[in-house]
């Protein structure tokens, strides 16, 4: 494959002992010349990969053309949060964008190019001049939750004229985007100022409202609310289920993370061991490596599976970051005073114990050890986070854990409640969240319109 | 919002404070708490709601200032307002029909049980309190209890306020001589642990409010763990009350010490 166009970092030996963004973006000439690998497409279907259509290929040739304003824009009419995208998309776009080629274009560094050096201008009075392409008459439309999801649905709800009120628990917007990621992929500033564009189109955020609890969904009907919008995420951690998880010292992902990303107290040891897999798991190694730990993450299968996003992994490895692949860890061991001690493990390997062609994951004899930890973070995946199901009457959750929606729809099962994102899609990568954030707007669009005040 | 009214101290490095918070208070009831962050930085703190009051809009908060975010929280003037509340959190407690309640409270855990009784004296059921401090400067709230309980024992540690004793040492005459059919505690763990063994001997139902670490309440970091019967559950979304019997007692010790 024709390789696409490397972003410089920072030195591996510096960014080890800092939080600051790891990647530091293309340079003019780079993105200029990233830009020139990236020709128009043969055909005209190929011309959109990206799963909420932003339209890379016109975008790149502003880029090329050095109209960075109109590349801005144009991405902007599909993608409000550049700039968070431009840094954490699994950018699927990148691997489909030649279909049958062996070409791939670094899209999203170039998407962050231009969300770095544009500035985004923050529109005064937009509010009203979106309100004259919708004929939504300024109704009234609540966004629980202010992650990716909720912030997408709420600009393009503005975008048609629907007056929208975003109600986030916490103390801080952002969501997953401000708690999960680190400082280091995503600066918070880089956040805040997308956030304050997607005020700056009249969209209110209230936060410190746990919707169910502070105030249910009926109130919200009652005082003026046509729908309303789940977007509440999967931030819900999921349990390894082995023994000694409960121990003090065991963290789990969701908990260390938010402890750093949103300054709270944290009491680390020296040696820390990640257990699981994914991208999370990796942000979490680096985390504690950046907090002066030796981290060794434990991944039961092999290095191919364990699936971060490209370079993250390698980023990973060049800091210090230590893995135990086909390992298994059995027990989280107490030492004294109950405190976590290490990990029993055992290594794994393929075979096919009973010939039959089925190779599949089976312990290696004798190869049980204890990995030495006095932390522990417990990165096993996460769920749905539908506890506001809990405080209102007849809104169903499947048992897969997310809302129950009806077919090729995102109503749930209260009229006028539509939900999306990771709690009605399950946890996925962002840029899905996003766009089904997208199609859930125009149902409530149209929802609202053959039901008029 | 969420704007000081009053603040006073009612005890040794106790206060007690009054905050404006309409949302909050209207949907308050027994049982409940609040995660406050005193400023942007600080720490953010699970409180129980000791009582509110729906028609005038506000809250009542009591804490020891024992650690840092405690501390800025009582420095903060009458007046001023309080970065972030979020609430109220967790569920409802339980409210059995029953015809003798025990309400037990150890020191600075009082301020969990006043609106426990004041919701059981609604319900018609004898309401009868035990308090508890270790010592007369550090009992809070005993006129409050007095006028929510139909009768209040109280103890100090030291005998220098009324009877001398541990709570659980009087627990078991008191549980005989009230006939007692339902017990609810709020005390540190170790005393949980006591009077769960003395209401288990007699096969009486007893609730607790227990208070683990949270870092967000809304059931996303999965600190605030308990086990019961060999399942873990979150303290700020099913919790904070919880069946004593069924609690994993070495295991909330353990998790205490965090």
């Amino acid at each position: 494959m024709m390789p696409k166009g490397a972003m410089p970092t920072q030195p591996s030996q510096k960014r080890a002992k800092n939080f600051s963004e790891v990647a530091l973006g293309f340079s003019k000439k780079q993105a200029v010349e990233e830009a020139l690998r990236c020709p128009q497409p043969l055909k005209p279907e190929h011309s959109n990969r990206c799963p909420l259509g932003v339209d890379v290929f016109s975008f790149i040739r502003f880029i090329r053309e050095g109209n960075l304003s109109a590349a801005l824009e144009k991405i902007k009419e599909a993608n409000p949060l550049p700039g968070v995208c431009g840094r954490i998309c699994s950018a699927p776009c990148e691997k489909d964008l030649y279909e049958n080629e062996h070409w791939s274009v670094a899209v999203r560094g170039l998407e962050r190019y231009v969300a770095d050096n544009v500035n985004q201008k923050i529109k005064k009075n937009s509010a009203a001049a979106f309100g004259e392409n919708g004929g939504s008459g300024g109704r009234k439309v609540a966004v629980i939750g202010s992650g990716p999801a909720g912030l997408v649905a709420a600009h393009d709800l503005a975008r048609l004229g629907y007056t929208v009120t975003i109600f986030e628990a916490l103390h801080a917007s952002g969501g997953v985007l401000r708690y999960g990621i680190p400082e280091f992929r995503l600066p918070k500033k880089v956040l805040d100022n997308e956030i304050m564009y997607i005020q700056s189109l009249g969209i209110k955020i209230e936060t410190n409202v746990f919707i169910g609890q502070t105030i249910t969904i009926d109130e919200l009907f009652k005082s003026g609310f046509a729908a309303v919008y789940l977007a509440t995420g999967s931030g819900v951690p999921v349990p390894l289920g082995i023994p000694g998880e409960n121990l003090p010292g065991v963290f789990s992902m969701s908990e260390f993370l938010m402890r750093v990303n949103l300054a709270q107290p944290l009491k680390l040891g020296k040696k820390v061991a990640v257990i699981g897999s994914g991208g999370i798991g990796v942000d979490c190694a680096r985390v504690a490596l950046r907090l002066g730990c030796e981290v060794v993450v434990v991944f039961e299968r092999s290095e191919e599976e364990l699936t971060p996003q490209e370079q993250e992994l390698k980023y990973a490895k060049e800091e210090g970051v230590k893995f135990e692949f086909f390992t298994k860890p059995l027990e989280i061991l107490a030492g004294e005073g109950n405190r976590t001690r290490g990990v029993r493990c055992v290594k794994v390997d393929f075979a096919d114990p009973h010939s039959t062609g089925e190779w599949k994951l089976v312990t290696v004899e004798g190869s049980e050890f204890v990995l030495d930890a006095d932390t522990i973070v417990v990165s096993s995946g996460h769920k749905p986070n539908t506890f506001v199901s809990k405080f209102t009457d007849g809104l169903k959750v499947i048992d897969s854990g997310v809302f129950e929606i009806q077919e090729n729809s995102f109503a749930t099962s209260v009229p006028g409640v539509f939900a999306g994102g990771d709690a009605a899609i399950g946890a996925g990568p962002l840029i899905k969240a996003m766009a089904s954030a997208k199609k859930a707007v125009l149902e409530i669009d149209q929802y609202l319109k053959t039901k008029k005040a | 919002m969420n704007k000081i009214l009053s603040k006073q101290i009612i005890a040794t490095n106790t206060k007690r404070v009054e905050i404006a918070s309409e949302v909050i208070a209207r949907r308050a009831k027994a049982g409940q708490f609040v995660m406050v962050m005193p400023d942007a930085k600080s720490e953010k703190i699970p409180l129980a709601i000791v009582d509110a009051d729906s028609k005038r809009g506000t809250i009542i908060l009591i804490f020891e200032e024992a650690g840092e975010t405690t501390k800025k929280l009582g420095a903060l003037s009458i007046g001023s307002e309080i970065f972030s509340i979020l609430g109220p959190l967790g569920m409802p407690a339980q409210m059995p029909t029953v015809s003798v309640v025990l309400c037990v409270g150890y020191g600075i855990y009082i301020s969990q049980m006043l609106s426990m009784c004041k919701a059981y004296r609604k319900t018609g059921c004898k309401v009868v309190g035990l308090i508890g401090a270790k010592t007369k400067n550090s009992l809070i709230l005993e006129a409050r209890m007095r006028m929510a309980c139909n009768k209040l024992y109280v103890v100090t540690d030291d005998g220098t306020y009324e009877r001398k004793g541990f709570v659980s040492a009087v627990l078991p005459e008191i549980i005989k001589k009230e006939s007692v059919n339902l017990l609810c505690a709020a005390a540190p763990v170790s005393m949980l642990e006591e009077i769960s063994k003395i209401t288990k001997e007699r096969e009486l139902k007893t609730l607790i409010q227990l208070n683990p670490t949270m870092v967000d309440g809304i059931g996303l970091c999965g600190s605030c763990r308990v086990k019961v019967e060999g399942e873990s559950i979150l303290a700020c979304v099913d919790g904070p009350q919880f069946d004593a019997h069924k609690v994993d007692f070495s295991e909330l010790t353990a998790r205490a010490q965090l």
